[in-house]
């Protein structure tokens, strides 16, 4: 391909391939797939929050007995091991393209990280002094708030209509959750929130796939 | 007949080009990424670049990531414009009929 490269293609047709075999594939290798970037994340809450609820059931008989610090500590690895897989594939797909997208893309992860923090300050100080299951409510209706709020900032920037909806799914899920009250809200996390992230990344991989498409 | 731009009218620079066009306005791509991308060796890009570039259809900037010098590539509103073109006279060319319309 070297030794003609200079010479114009042969024909239209073979032109307009060229054109279009170049764009997928560039597509294809620089949108890391969408799956990597819902997955994670949609396991993390079914599993995590799913674990929660069985402890903590609603009329204080657990369903299934579990050490105490299992619940929380199970959610946090697997919300840390979900920020690692999209830290790296992220970087690895956007890593070499820099502008105004990685702009965005940083001040987007700002948000995320100082809105966490100044939100769960007040939390801290506030919920010693509640009761546990009125702490638990209270914690997790924010950070699910929280999530949804930036999952649809997130649509708007990007003009992602799959992150955009997640963004609204998970507002509305954590309303009924709060009010169905301490106990119900990590069952609907865990099942409607996570169940809405897996199937959110398969929509994206779906209309990822089309776009790539020659 | 319309004349096709003779600057993106050879295979290695129209790759190139379509490659660069899949970046959202406004980014650029780090050098040897663009080399991955494309499966070029650095010297035969580098030529072809210094094509696009004399003709205005390409932006490079060296720059610093760190410590290590780095240079980034992108389309000028110029190329993209250029590049929009040629596909439609490609099209046009497949397509001769009156309506310009592609659906």
């Amino acid at each position: 391909m070297d030794l003609d490269d200079d010479s114009p293609p042969t024909d239209a047709a073979a032109a307009l391939r060229l054109i279009q075999d170049q764009q997928s594939e560039t597509a294809r290798r620089l949108d890391p797939d969408a799956r990597l970037l819902y997955w994670p994340w949609g396991v993390a809450w079914l599993v995590g929050f799913g674990l929660f609820f069985l402890q903590f059931t609603p009329g204080d008989r657990a369903l299934v007995h579990l050490p105490g610090w299992l619940p929380l500590t199970v959610l946090f690895v697997l919300l840390a091991a979900a920020g690692a897989t999209q830290a790296v594939v992220s970087v690895r797909a956007y890593g070499q393209v820099v502008g105004d997208s990685a702009q965005r893309g940083k001040w987007y992860g700002y948000a995320w990280a100082l809105g966490s923090v100044s939100a769960y300050a007040g939390l801290g100080r506030v919920s010693e002094h509640l009761p546990h299951d009125q702490a638990a409510l209270l914690w997790s209706a924010t950070a699910v708030g929280l999530t949804g709020a930036l999952h649809m900032a997130g649509g708007a920037v990007w003009l992602d209509r799959d992150l955009f909806r997640l963004g609204v799914w998970i507002s509305v899920i954590n309303l009924v959750g709060a009010f169905a009250g301490a106990g119900w809200h990590p069952l609907i996390v865990a099942v409607a929130g996570g169940g809405g992230m897996l199937v959110a990344g398969v929509l994206a991989r779906r209309r990822q796939r089309q776009r790539q498409q020659p | 007949m319309t004349e096709l731009d003779p600057v993106i009218h050879a295979q290695a620079r129209l790759r190139v080009v379509a490659s660069l066009s899949t970046l959202n306005v406004g980014d650029k791509i780090a050098f040897p990424r663009l080399q991955e991308l494309l499966a070029m060796t650095a010297g035969n890009l580098s030529v072809h670049l210094r094509k696009l570039e004399d003709a205005g259809y390409v932006e490079i900037s060296k720059t610093h990531r760190g410590r290590t010098p780095a240079t980034l590539v992108g389309l000028s509103r110029r190329g993209r414009l250029a590049f929009e073109e040629y596909t439609e006279a490609i099209r046009a060319l497949l397509d001769p009929s009156p309506s310009k319309e592609q659906p």
